[in-house]
């Protein structure tokens, strides 16, 4: 399969220059290395700019509400195990408005993929602040430069517990695609945050600015990647802006494992017809 | 005999539900019908409940508000009770309180050494025993049957519980403060096959029997039991609960499960109900099929969560902002909670849009007798699929799932289904799923989504009761229709009575008819606006002829209410 197979043949909306193309191409390039088939891939995104990836995509995909992608996908890959599920969306989508999926979707470490575009802005209102602007950040609705606190989303998954943790820059697809593939290779929930720069409306973090300040993981850590402590300091350290494969739990069992039901049982096509036997046995505590 | 009804009251955490439903259990299998209230205040311990249980040799269809027989454990339940009950009643109180002396009339007060025959015979939290001792004997048990419930309670416990216990029993049993004139003779015999089941539990088997596999919720009063029930029943038949963050997720989870093909479904109240509007939309929109159940109670806000209402009507009536397809059941009775979800599941499948279960407090959380529901795999309706070979045809992304057709339904393709790659968005979109504002297309579009549930207008989904071609028809859904029930069999008047099982889309050609039929059409309803009043007038045009009758201070009407009304509506 190649990059193009997935792709559906319609131009994306995006801003000439939007660091979501590059995001797109990766995740179909990904799928393309690992030979997913099309049909067994379901992309589910919410609402932003970054949410009309799942509209590029050949495969199954699900352009949901602002900040559901989450509670979909997972809803998605519950009922049917066997698809490769990827949810997708900014970070509007993923720190603000769905904050809460996020950090319960970790906890439930279901065998799926997580990408946030992170732009620090809100590009399809058109340059509203972001839980992860940082302070100062002047945008219509924080005329004054925002004060509040950006939230730190790799501390917020390491905290919540996630299993994988990555983080890769639009700029940098080789890396990216890699991330991506390891990503929905970890059995368990996998998180990729994006550095994605908005070109229309965040004129702080551009490229340039991320070329600036962003250090690979590889060139500064002295621990491996499974290694708590170690990712958390690494966080600190560059303050976020590194990019590479942060954390990766391989021992955590997934909500597949933990729940031995979900191996076999695909809830789609297992039969409904139930046994007189097991009618009885179901309605036993209602018989007198 | 005539109907009896008792009301046992103690301090919650003392097994004053269990103790009573154990004695409907053993009613019920002696050919009695039984049904029963339960009253609880929000705390977990320490407050007062009561457990009113109505006994008949037919069919119970709601509580009487009036007791032949009051067993109190605790001076709130004789405070709050002791003015319901009948002049020939008898209170049964526990020696240890301090009755006042003047609790008025001819009402018999009699004490019993409830707690004394505990502590002499075993501990004194084995109070519940010594109640089952007493009314067991009242309501006609020989002596081996009440060991029997004993033992199947507290066989497991240990020897030393279950010794303990059957010694409280005894004592209980053998007291001499009855005499047989107390009470009806209860004349015991094999009825036809039951069970005791609530509204809850019906739905639950209904969805496991309608092929549900997926359930996602949060835990509410008084829905939780359907999630409790479905994450019993699944491991036994490979399917998953998932307990989400919020209801958002609930029902957004739900959507997901559904759109990749798992037959799905929640269960909330009104606040969760309000959190699932945008769920709701969504899979209007997008046209997944979803089973939502709205357990109602007493709101707004967190209202009366112990309370019962219909007050989530109008807001469901036309949930979310936006316009699209869905549709509403009302059961009334726990038959009818099994039989429609069943029901459900299909019309969500067939039309594929957001099907709602609207019960009420009562009706979810009142344990009853009811005649057994027979094995039996239902017919399982799962709407249009595009075939393989079809499909096949398609490679790119081609595939057209929301085609205009002349019913407004169009074929599904399910994810892993090779050929049938496609996308869908909340956002309004082409016959491919992809995003599209263009005016013509909207209009094509909402016809297709708005107009496809219309035949379900034509069904006739007010079943009227023994007519008695009176003026005048009484019409309710819920735990109220019984009620309804109750009343028109003991009424005198002429007036008609009628249950509404399908709210929307509202059946109105058949109201239309009854219009003519009848004079005045009375709704019943557990709400402050007549919220079901104002939809039957709002669809049908008519206003004068359709009359309102409503309560919301918590409670179920009484029967001597309806009573009242219906003779009223005689004259
Ligand atoms: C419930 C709801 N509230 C608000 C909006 C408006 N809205 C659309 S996208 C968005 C934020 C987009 O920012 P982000 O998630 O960072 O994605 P980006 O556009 O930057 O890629 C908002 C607030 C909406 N669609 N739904
Ligand atoms: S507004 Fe920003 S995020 Fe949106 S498409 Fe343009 S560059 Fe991308």
């Amino acid at each position: 399969m190649e990059m193009m197979d997935y792709g559906n043949g319609l131009n994306p909306t995006w801003c000439k220059g939007c660091g979501h193309f590059s995001v797109l191409r990766s995740l179909q390039t990904a799928a393309a290395r690992m030979n997913i088939p099309r049909e067994m891939l379901a992309v589910v995104s919410g609402i932003g700019c970054s949410g009309r990836i799942s509209g590029y995509m050949n495969a199954y995909s699900f352009h949901s509400v602002h900040g559901r992608s989450l509670p979909v996908a997972q809803g998605i890959k519950l009922a049917n195990p066997e698809l490769t599920v990827v949810a997708a969306g900014g970070d509007g989508d993923g720190f603000a408005i769905g904050t809460s999926h996020t950090v319960h979707a970790i906890r439930r470490n279901i065998n799926m993929t997580y990408i946030v575009m992170n732009n620090q802005v809100y590009g399809l209102t058109k340059g509203h602040v972001s839980p992860v602007s940082h302070q100062g950040f002047k945008t219509k609705t924080t005329p004054e430069g925002a004060v509040d606190m950006p939230v730190d989303p790799g501390l917020l998954a390491l905290g919540s517990g996630v299993s994988f943790y990555a983080q890769g820059f639009s700029a940098q697809q080789d890396e990216l695609i890699e991330l991506i593939k390891k990503a929905i290779e970890h059995p368990g929930f996998s998180l990729v945050q994006v550095f994605s720069p908005c070109v229309t409306y965040n004129k702080v973090n551009t490229y340039q600015w991320f070329r600036e300040h962003l250090k690979s993981v590889e060139d500064i850590r002295n621990t491996d990647s499974s290694d708590y402590i170690g990712a958390v300091e690494l966080l600190k350290e560059t303050k976020g802006l590194c990019t590479g494969v942060i954390f990766q739990n391989k021992e955590k069992k997934c909500y597949e494992e933990l729940h031995q039901e979900t191996k076999e049982s695909n809830l789609v096509k297992e039969t409904p017809q139930i046994s007189e036997e097991l009618f009885q046995q179901l309605t036993k505590k209602f018989s007198l | 005999m005539e109907k009896f009804t008792m009301l046992i009251g103690g301090i919650q955490g003392e097994g004053v539900v269990s103790t009573g439903i154990s004695l409907m259990k053993a009613l019920s299998r002696k050919g009695y019908y039984t049904l029963c209230e339960r009253k609880f205040s929000s705390r977990i311990k320490g407050g007062n409940t009561h457990i009113i249980i109505t006994v008949s040799e037919e069919e119970v269809t709601c509580v009487e508000s009036t007791y032949h027989v009051i067993m109190a454990m605790d001076q709130e339940s004789i405070d709050l009770n002791f003015h319901q009950l009948r002049q020939d009643g008898i209170l049964f109180y526990d020696q240890e309180l301090q009755v006042s002396e003047n609790l008025s009339g001819n009402k018999k007060v009699i004490p019993l050494p409830i707690t004394e025959t505990a502590k002499d015979q075993g501990k004194s939290f084995m109070k519940n025993t010594s109640v089952i001792g007493f009314l067991g004997k009242m309501t006609g048990f020989a002596y081996d049957e009440l060991e029997e419930i004993i033992k199947n309670a507290y066989g497991k416990k240990g020897q030393e519980t279950l010794t303990q216990n059957l010694a409280v029993l005894k004592v209980a049993y053998n007291n001499d403060s009855f005499d047989s004139t107390m009470a009806p003779s209860f004349q015991h015999k094999k009825g036809k096959a039951k069970m005791m089941m609530m509204g809850n539990e019906a739905i639950a088997l209904g969805a496991v029997m309608a092929g549900c596999r997926f359930m996602a919720g949060y835990p509410i009063t008084p829905a939780s039991d359907i999630m409790e029930n479905l994450a019993l029943y699944f491991p036994q038949i490979g399917g998953k609960t998932v307990q989400t963050e919020d209801e958002v997720a609930a029902i957004a989870m739900t959507v997901g499960a559904s759109h990749a093909g798992a037959r799905s479904m929640t269960a909330t109240s009104g606040p969760g109900m309000t959190l699932m509007g945008e769920g709701l939309g969504l899979a209007g929109m997008i046209e997944t099929p979803i089973v939502v159940v709205d357990a109602q109670r007493a709101g707004p806000s967190t209202g009366m969560p112990t309370k019962t209402e219909q007050s989530d009507l109008s807001f469901l009536y036309y949930a979310g902002h936006g316009e699209y397809s869905s549709i509403i059941l009302s059961p009334s009775t726990v038959t009818e909670c099994y039989e429609m979800t069943v029901e459900a599941f299909n019309l969500a499948d067939q039309y594929q849009c957001p099907v709602i279960i609207l019960t009420d407090l009562n009706l979810s959380l009142s344990p009853q007798t009811i005649d057994a529901i027979p094995f039996e795999n239902p017919p399982i309706q799962r709407g249009l699929f595009a075939s393989e070979t079809f499909l096949s045809s398609y490679k790119d992304g081609g595939f057209p799932r929301y085609k205009i057709t002349e019913n407004g339904l169009s074929e599904r393709a399910l994810p892993g289904i090779p050929g049938g790659q496609h996308q869908v968005t909340g956002l309004e979109h082409n016959e491919l799923g992809r995003p599209s504002d263009n005016p013509d297309n909207r209009k094509k579009m909402m016809k297709k989504r708005m107009l496809k549930t219309e035949p379900l207008k034509n069904r006739n989904e007010i079943i009227v009761e023994d007519q008695l071609n009176g003026k005048t028809l009484f019409m309710a859904y819920g735990s109220v229709y019984g009620v309804l029930k109750e009343a028109s069999k003991r009424s005198e008047s002429d007036v008609d009575i009628a249950r509404i099982r399908q709210i929307k889309p509202l059946p109105v050609d058949q109201i239309k008819k009854l219009m003519a039929q009848y004079d005045s059409i009375v709704v019943v309803e557990e709400n402050f606006n007549g919220q079901l009043a104002q939809i039957i007038r709002q669809e049908t045009d008519r206003t004068s002829d359709i009359v309102s009758l409503t309560r919301y201070d918590g409670n179920n009407f009484t029967i001597e209410e309806i009573l009242d009304e219906m003779e009223r509506w005689c004259k």
